[in-house]
């Protein structure tokens, strides 16, 4: 039985050890915003935070995240820099299909609040390793720096 | 709010609150009760006979003839010169790519499914791999299918004019070729598909782009009737193609929750998606450009390849690639004889699919690439080598010599524009401080819409030539929209309120659309080709206006007035003065039918099939820019600046037509520079993660800066034109030539994509 504190609510689950916490989130609480694209480290769609930064949830095995602070888009309904981008990448289509975007806003989020979205070169290099396959990126690259700007007025 | 103006409003769109709270529901989000995953044991190897496949006892894993009766269905154009190849379920006696499915192994869930996957073995007896097309038309070479005098699953001929009797001075003969991709949308393939006992029904919940067709090929091979198939494609994670042909693996899933009455799930994960998904492009050409020493292209002659891989999928085969391909090769130009020999080839490859540019990306690429041939052989720039040769706006409308009836547009007007985009002043001085610094221009048109008399033309075994629309107005006043196209990112739930609004005077908010879902809506084709606006849209503005006739003629009664002095406007049926909201309509019309005018029957439904008239589609068209910088030393090439002049008529939403445009451009430019399916001389897959196939990421780009013009369409609804797949058309062409013009001073031709460092190394030492 895995013990796991997923935003900020304790769980026992019978997960198995070689089971990814992108897995048990998904398959074992219901928690689907973490998405997969690829369960090889590469896209950035599974990224949840721990202790605060993101993590790709498909490399990381659940039994390793035992004591560690794990929070999803769905905890952070409330957060105010979430709140910033949500309007932010509505007002700039910075999504399409919708299915990377869980993982972009956190990355998004990590970037602003580490003072890394201050201009678009910034917010390029930031999102490395970010896919999207719809929108070519420049409505994610304003979105982050119009959140950007609304949290820092 | 006004009455009329949602056509051409940036509205935000409304699919976007549900994926920013992480509430959208793909596929694999679902599951059931007492579900079973499913894992696919696949060929390890590119072509093989199957000898014997060893598993555990009792393990509930099914080959080939083991999971319920099966019809093949035949695949590819409906003409007997198009050989059969129709793709099993499951493989039978002979494996054809590395990845075909061989059996289906089932487990309480995904991780248990790839243990029992381990567990079993196919012995198979390895016959020779044709890993290209060259090896498959080799004369050598084994016939892949049985009874097939060659490796061509059919070969096709665009004829016009007469080039051989042109004698044109100049003759320029180029071999080129396009690399071979994969769509990789974010979300792989997901179905679930769950036995309804009440109904009877099986539901498929799957991600694809046209439930409708999908559940007419499943139906068919599973022998039930499509009544009781219901398939519903719910949030759908990009698709740009690949989601639009029938597979293996849903198949599968279907016959296995049937035979065993029990939720079936498959979940593709990426590897699975770049080894044997649906894949695309990989074309060669060898052509020749006759043309006049003043730089006016007057024919083009030779062959055009296509590596279709080991299958034909249903529907269409990957005829269309090379068909598309050939009628596509003399782009906006004013090239009057054509004599192209096409041919779609099979190999121990996965099965080719549609990709977002169809054939077009080729041909584009093909003919920019021997325009700008001409231009250094004549030495006129070029820009000045397309102003020649480009169709003029007072030419149009114009039918192409390759049948291709273009219909409104000002293609200089988009040269002149892209031109004006460009930064020249800043090029030259980064030139002039040492940088080397290329720019390239490229132009294409893009086929939208296209209706019966085109798709008939192809001898498609589906003819996508209407889509139809049910309006739904309920005793509240709000309405729902039930449409059979598809929305994975198009923003159509927001783009096809905006028409049903404008035409009923009413907010956007105030329009549902649903979609994706045979128990929900009329028959219809799906997302694909560049259609669904104009088809759907059409169906929806067409069921709107029948709709608001039946809301004036009981707001004349009420409001005791003639119907043709109500006018729709704030959610109101006004006459002067007088008004009554829709809400009073409504309720009259289902709830009070005793206040209707006589004869007016009760119900605000109106259910519309409707088909362009235009059938040979309308053109959007653009002319890109690209402005590179390469590294001479380690072949890195950079870009600098994008630059797009695109025209696709009225826009409904501009801002939704910008993101197209933009991500459309950006998976083109990873066709031109970092995305290539590699095989080995075994056919083994070489890029089966994204570390080996590399999808652009923001720090690689540029902004793509985007001006429009437009041409209304004569026809469409608001005289819009399809704008999917344009954007994705011409960036290899662009870039291609801004790297060659980089590398002039070496004399490097490029001309293969993608333009990887070991390419462009390879171009400067030829």
């Amino acid at each position: 039985m895995m013990r796991l504190t997923i935003n900020g609510t304790g769980h026992q689950v019978p997960a198995e050890p070689r089971e990814s916490l992108a897995h048990v989130l998904r398959d074992r609480l219901g928690l689907t915003a973490t998405r997969l694209g690829c369960a090889q480290g590469s896209c950035g769609a599974c990224n949840v935070l721990v202790d605060g930064s993101p993590v790709r949830a498909c490399l990381l095995p659940a039994s390793l995240a035992e004591g560690e602070d794990i929070t999803t888009l769905e905890g952070l309904r409330d957060d105010a820099a979430m709140a910033a981008l949500r309007e932010a990448f509505q007002a700039e289509h910075a999504l399409q299909c919708g299915y990377c975007t869980a993982g972009m806003l956190l990355a998004a989020r990590d970037l602003i609040l580490r003072g890394r979205a201050h201009d678009a070169a910034q917010v390029r290099a930031g999102l490395a390793g970010q896919l999207c396959r719809c929108t070519g990126y420049d409505g994610i690259v304003a979105a982050v720096q119009r959140a950007a700007r609304t949290l820092s007025r | 709010m006004e009455a009329k103006g949602w056509i051409g409003a940036s509205l935000p769109r409304r699919e976007d609150r549900r994926h920013l709270l992480g509430q959208g529901v793909f596929a694999a989000d679902l599951s059931a009760p007492g579900m079973l995953e499913l894992a696919f044991l696949r060929s390890p190897v590119a072509h093989g006979r199957i000898k014997a496949l060893r598993r555990p006892g009792s393990a509930p894993v099914f080959a080939a003839g083991e999971i319920g009766p099966i019809t093949l269905l035949p695949a590819g154009p409906d003409m007997p010169s198009f050989r059969q190849a129709p793709y099993p379920p499951l493989a039978e006696d002979v494996v054809r790519f590395v990845g075909q499915p061989i059996a289906a192994c089932l487990a309480a869930n995904r991780f248990a499914a790839e243990d029992l996957v381990a567990q079993c073995e196919a012995e198979i007896e390895t016959l020779p791999a044709l890993p290209d097309v060259a090896a498959a038309l080799a004369p050598s070479a084994v016939a892949l299918h049985p009874g097939w005098a060659d490796n061509r699953y059919a070969s096709g001929h665009v004829k016009a004019g007469d080039v051989a009797a042109l004698d044109a001075p100049l003759k320029i003969r180029r071999r080129l070729s396009l690399g071979r991709q994969s769509a990789a949308p974010m979300e792989p393939r997901a179905m679930l598909a769950v036995p309804d006992r009440r109904t009877g029904e099986l539901v498929l919940h799957i991600s694809s782009q046209g439930p409708h067709t999908l559940r007419h090929a499943l139906a068919r091979m599973l022998g039930i009737p499509e009544a009781r198939l219901r398939v519903v494609a719910p949030d759908v994670g990009g698709g740009f193609g690949a989601k639009n042909r029938l597979m293996p693996e849903e198949v599968v899933a279907c016959a296995l929750a049937l035979r065993l009455d029990r939720p079936i799930r498959w979940v593709e994960d990426r590897r699975e998606h770049l080894m044997a998904g649906a894949q695309a492009r990989e074309h060669l050409y060898d052509l020749t450009l006759h043309a006049t020493r003043d730089g006016i292209a007057l024919g083009l002659e030779g062959d055009l390849w296509v590596d279709a891989g080991a299958y034909a999928l249903w529907p269409t085969g990957a005829f269309a690639e090379a068909g598309m391909a050939a009628r596509n090769l003399g782009g906006p130009y004013r090239i009057a004889h054509l004599d192209l020999h096409h041919h779609t080839v099979a190999t121990t490859k996965p099965p080719m699919g549609p990709y977002r540019g169809v054939g077009r990306t080729g041909a584009c690429f093909a003919i920019e690439r021997l325009l700008d041939a001409l231009a250094d052989e004549t030495g006129l720039s070029r820009v000045e080598i397309r102003r020649r040769n480009l169709i003029t706006q007072q030419e149009l409308p114009r039918v192409t010599a390759s049948g291709l009836a273009l219909d409104t547009g000002d293609y200089r007007a988009a040269l002149d524009a892209v031109e004006a985009m460009l930064d020249r002043e800043a090029i030259a001085a980064r030139r002039a401080a040492g940088e080397r610094i290329g720019v390239g221009i490229a132009l294409y048109t893009e086929q939208s819409g296209h209706g019966t008399a085109e798709w008939a033309g192809r001898r498609n075994r589906v003819v996508p030539g209407h889509e139809a629309a049910t309006l739904r107005m309920h005793p509240d006043g709000s309405l729902t929209l039930l449409t059979a196209i598809q929305s994975h990112g198009q923003g159509l739930e927001t783009s096809l309120a905006q028409i049903v609004a404008e035409e009923l005077g009413v907010h956007p908010d105030v329009v549902e659309v649903r979609h994706g879902d045979t128990g929900l809506s009329p028959f219809g084709f799906g997302t694909f080709a560049s259609r669904s606006l104009v088809f759907a849209g059409g169906a929806a503005e067409r069921a709107a206006q029948a709709l608001a006739g039946k809301l004036r003629r009981i707001a004349a009664q009420l409001l005791q007035t003639e119907a043709s002095e109500v006018v729709l406007r704030d959610g109101a049926a006004c006459a002067g003065p007088a008004s009554v909201p829709l809400a009073d309509i409504a309720h009259a019309a289902l709830l009070r039918q005793e206040r209707l005018p006589a004869g007016e029957p009760p119900g605000l439904e109106a259910h519309v099939t409707y088909s362009p008239p235009e059938e040979g589609g309308v053109f959007s068209y653009a002319a890109h820019a690209a402005v590179v910088r390469v590294d001479a030393e380690t072949g890195a090439v950079q870009l600098l600046d994008y630059c797009v002049a695109e025209d696709c008529g009225t826009m409904i939403n501009p801002m939704i037509v910008d993101g197209q445009v933009k991500g459309g451009v950006v998976q083109g430019i990873g066709t031109a520079l970092t995305e290539e399916l590699r095989f080995d001389a075994e056919a083994q897959p070489l890029s089966t993660t994204f570390a080996d196939y590399h999808l652009p990421e923001a720090a690689f780009l540029p902004e793509i800066r985007v001006t429009h013009l437009v041409t209304p369409a004569h026809s469409t609804v608001h005289g819009a034109k399809g704008v999917g797949e344009g954007g994705a058309i011409a960036p290899p062409a662009a870039i291609a030539a801004a790297v060659e013009e980089a590398l002039a001073d070496f004399g490097a031709r490029i001309d293969a994509t993608p333009v990887s460092p070991r390419r462009v190394l390879a171009a400067i030492s030829r």
